[in-house]
């Protein structure tokens, strides 16, 4: 294609702390907004629809990333996946749901289970 | 009665600004989030630019705004991000968790569900919470970061512009970043740049340009109301009303130009009710009279012919289809590609070729054969992507402009868009390239199809009228029809439209070539067309935001044609002007160092008449394509001083006066030597279509065609058939003989009009056989330009002064050049 002439973009560092500093303070903030909101509260109660384990069966590994033939998609130079397929559980008023998205397989998300994973089949 | 016909795109139909980052403007639905707060629910992406933290963060630290929700496009749909197990929707809190041994993911805030120990009899890895938003930015696979192509066309935001706007939405949560920019109205407006950060900086430059101009073209025009007109009444080929009248004009004021919209009224009186109607003007007569087709044929007071007035009807059209073409131009990427959006912005761009084959031989059926600099021009454009042609005076640019058409038109890479801003040009245009046997089809402005055109055959409308096909019997019946009753029954009028609409769809679809105004590139006829390849013939004629108009339809290869040292676009708001509007696409490209390809071979002017404007204004490239032998004029007896030379400068002494209207100048004497001079020329032999008279001055202009149907010795009707006319009127065309009279004899002021050095091109290039000037040689010459003009005509002894029957060379005086001028 083309290239063109990149500017170096510079952030001004004073813009910069400026910045951190509200960010920071914003986090303290939610933080202890969190606390009082939290104070009177009845104890929480965490339901993870079962069904959303099921059918990936006892073999339990991360999807793989499948091509439009149905090959897998391997990282060119290594041969490993550069992206893992993961299911999403969110909630839609009461109903859960699940949406297939990709993640990048060096995302801690992904490394630690990973590294469990291949820990369980030396095992 | 509005129809509505005349409406070109509206260019916010697509949504594509809806959910455009409210910063920079990407749009890509994969990349931008929507703050979820009620007040707010504004859009914005998650790339960085410019600034420390990606722009959806930056807003949402700057607002203090917490919750967000993903596009109804992205991989997790229309979806608030929020804690799966209690709710909370603080996105500074959350962040993902992943089950053991599961490819399943959750939001969960760090506080204080992630510390809740049910969970950590679950199935789920608590130690690996990953927080949704990291290094200031949210999680780039969940918000993609937009492309660096996507990036650099976006609109360069700063970290200041950012809390500006910021601080503005507390107030006005509908304020806009042009907002900031925003001029305030006694201010003066930001002048044009050679380079743009972004399409938004250069329509944030342009759009108040746009509208000033706008404004001050409205009110010129609605206050050229004129009472008391005498109306004679006739009617059109097509059944029509058409009134004529004389629409006098006044100096500075804007010509009726046809296709203008006009409100005829009639008071009333004891026998007649009041009456008005609208209607289009179709030409203006060489008597100066104005023909008015009106759109109403009932009720109109034919039986009266005095007393009527007449406004004008402005239609802000072509403004709208400018301003929306910037529009376009920054919010779809799609609209010029990004090779050619980086170009004309300044940006530095590695210069790049098209891959294209070309043709062995440049030459083309229909036109005549190509001399080396435009086969050189041909080829040069063929390849490039983005490219400029200069056509001096008569160096045959649209025969060039056609054949490099036609050569695009071969190369299959679908329709060709050819367009300039005058309807002269497009037709002239239009006719050549129709002449290499490509299929063109000339659109008009609806407003303009009665106004007859030396191409007719080729306009669409012609075409859908003559389509000659069974399927089209039932559109031409209720053509017939309507041209018959003047209108149609509603149900019928609904079936002739659509039908109507088909076959201009079809019949456009199956061009090759589409020709039309700029302006006229924004018409709804074309609204589903993309134009990879488009040509702008007088693009030094246009504003930028006009040229922009045919290029913003998806172009990837563009030709600029024109010429930067004759006349630019006629900008009427002098704050406009001074800001930089009258300075053409053309020119700035130039000015950012792409050289335009010239056209050297001038196929006009007798050698005598080419030497001086060569040298002039383009550094002597001029070659003549004319022998002295072709424009010498036997049998002619005219008294030119050097009988090789067909011009000299007629000296002229008299003083010019302010003229009655007390708004412009004539000059007697001078005036009565032009009768003199164009006697001379009828006596031996010259017909009245041969000559013109230039003169910069509308007074001038008036006071000669009066004084030579007055005083001219020879039968009226020739002094009437010679067109005497402003220098930017006679732009484009030719004269066998030209007669120029510069008016401005005053030794204190300066030289107005002609100070100009690209109006001086154009007055001397216009003529063929022979030129005559006269002027005051101790004014002119304090002008340098015109200072070397003199000692040329004097050098070469066609300095003259005295009688025509007896003139003697010139002593007169020359004064020193003053540098005031550019
Ligand atoms: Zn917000
Ligand atoms: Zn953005
Ligand atoms: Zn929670």
């Amino acid at each position: 294609k083309f290239r063109v002439r990149q500017k170096v973009v510079t952030v001004d560092p004073e813009e910069l702390a400026d910045f951190d500093q509200e960010l920071k303070a914003l986090l303290q903030e939610s933080m202890e907004q969190r606390k009082l909101e939290l104070r009177g509260r009845p104890a929480l109660n965490m339901t993870i629809p079962m069904s959303v384990f099921e059918g990936s069966g006892k073999d339990h590994h991360f999807g793989r990333l499948v091509g439009e033939n149905g090959e897998e998609l391997l990282d060119e130079e290594n041969g490993e996946q550069r992206e893992v397929q993961v299911k999403v559980l969110v909630k839609r008023g009461n109903k859960q749901q699940t949406r297939q998205m990709l993640i990048p397989s060096d995302c801690s998300l992904v490394q630690s289970t990973k590294q469990k994973e291949a820990a369980e089949l030396e095992e | 009665e509005e129809t509505g016909d005349d409406d070109g795109f509206d260019y916010g139909q697509n949504d594509f600004t809806e959910h455009a980052c409210k910063y920079c403007g990407i749009s890509n639905p994969a990349c931008v989030v929507r703050c979820n707060v009620a007040s707010c629910r504004k859009w914005f992406c998650n790339s960085r630019g410019n600034t420390s933290g990606s722009h959806i963060v930056n807003h949402l630290v700057r607002a203090k705004h917490k919750e967000v929700c993903l596009h109804r496009d992205s991989p997790l749909g229309e979806t608030i991000l929020e804690c799966y197990n209690c709710g909370c929707r603080n996105v500074f809190l959350l962040g993902f968790i992943s089950a053991k041994t599961d490819s399943v993911v959750v939001l969960l805030c760090r506080d204080p569900c992630l510390n809740v120990n049910a969970l950590k009899d679950m199935n789920w890895d608590l130690s690996q919470w990953c927080p949704l938003i990291d290094d200031r930015c949210f999680l780039p696979w969940l918000v993609k970061v937009p492309s660096e192509q996507e990036q650099l066309r976006a609109r360069q935001i700063s970290a200041q512009q950012i809390n500006k706007i910021e601080e503005l939405w507390k107030t006005n949560p509908d304020a806009t970043l042009e907002d900031l920019e925003k001029p305030g109205v006694d201010d003066e407006p930001q002048p044009v740049q050679p380079k743009y950060e972004d399409a938004y900086q250069y329509q944030n430059v342009f759009a108040p340009l746009i509208k000033l101009e706008a404004d001050y073209d409205k009110m010129m025009k609605e206050s050229q109301s004129k009472e008391n007109l005498t109306v004679r009444w006739d009617i059109g080929l097509n059944k029509k009303r058409v009134a004529y009248f004389v629409f006098p004009k006044e100096e500075n004021e804007l010509r009726l130009v046809p296709g203008d919209e006009l409100r005829l009224r009639y008071s009333g009186d004891a026998a007649h009710p009041a009456w008005q109607s609208v209607g289009h003007v179709i030409k203006l007569t060489a008597q100066e009279e104005v023909a008015l087709e009106l759109r109403a044929n009932q009720g109109v007071p034919i039986d009266v012919n005095h007393g009527f007035s007449v406004d004008f009807v402005w239609k802000s059209t072509s403004f709208d289809r400018m301003q929306g073409a910037m529009k376009n131009f920054a919010v779809d990427e799609t609209s010029v590609s990004g090779y050619i959006y980086h170009q004309l912005l300044g940006h530095e761009v590695e210069a790049q070729m098209v891959r294209n084959t070309l043709p062995r031989r440049f030459g083309v059926p229909g036109l005549p054969e190509l001399n080396a600099s435009q086969v050189n021009a041909a080829k040069s454009v063929l390849q490039k992507p983005i490219s400029l042609i200069q056509g001096p005076p008569g160096t045959g640019k649209t025969v060039t402009s056609a054949a490099i058409v036609y050569h695009m038109a071969k190369q299959g890479q679908g329709q060709v868009l050819v367009c300039a801003p005058s309807n002269v040009a497009v037709d002239q245009l239009a006719g050549k390239i129709s002449a290499t046997g490509l299929k063109v089809v000339r659109l008009c402005a609806k407003s303009r199809e009665a106004v007859s055109s030396p191409v007719e055959h080729l306009t669409l409308h012609y075409q859908v009228r003559h389509l000659d096909t069974s399927e089209k019997s039932e559109l031409h019946k209720l053509q017939q029809l309507k041209d018959e009753q003047g209108e149609l029954s509603s149900s019928d009028e609904k079936k002739y439209k659509n039908l109507k609409r088909a076959t201009e769809r079809e019949i456009t679809q199956s061009a090759d070539v589409i020709c039309c105004t700029c302006v006229g590139a924004a018409d709804l006829r074309l609204s589903n067309f993309r134009f990879k390849q488009v040509l702008i013939d007088e693009s030094t004629q246009a504003t930028e935001p006009e040229c922009l108009i045919p290029l913003v339809l998806g172009v990837k290869q563009v030709v600029l044609v024109g010429d930067h040292c004759q006349l630019g676009p006629v900008i009427m708001c002098k704050k406009a002007a001074r800001a930089g509007l009258a300075q053409s696409l053309f020119e700035r490209l130039v000015l950012l160092g792409i050289k335009p390809i010239r056209l050297q071979v001038q196929y006009r002017m007798h050698p005598a008449l080419s030497e001086f404007p060569s040298n002039s204004f383009y550094e002597g490239t001029l070659q003549n394509g004319v022998t002295i032998i072709e424009r010498q004029t036997t049998g002619i007896d005219f008294p030119w001083p050097m009988p090789n030379r067909p011009m000299f400068f007629y000296v002229q002494l008299g003083q010019e006066e302010i003229s009655a209207s007390g708004t412009s100048y004539l000059n007697r004497t001078e005036a009565a030597n032009v009768e003199k001079l164009v006697t001379a020329f009828l006596k031996s032999g010259v017909v009245p279509s041969q000559i013109g008279v230039i003169t910069p001055y509308e007074g001038q202009r008036a006071y000669i065609v009066n004084y030579m149907a007055r005083n001219g010795s020879l039968r009226q009707q020739l002094y009437k058939e010679i067109e005497v006319a402003s220098v930017d009127s006679f732009q484009g065309r030719e004269k066998d003989y030209i007669i120029l009279s510069c008016v401005r004899s005053n030794e204190h002021q300066g030289i107005g009009f002609l100070n100009d050095p690209r109006r001086l091109n154009v007055a001397l290039t216009r003529a063929r056989y022979g030129i005559v000037i006269l002027g005051n040689p101790k004014v002119l010459s304090k002008q340098p330009l015109w200072n070397g003009l003199l000692t040329h005509y004097k050098e070469h002894e066609c300095l003259v002064e005295g009688p025509l029957n007896n003139l003697k060379q010139s002593m007169v005086q020359f004064q020193k050049p003053r540098k005031i001028y550019n």
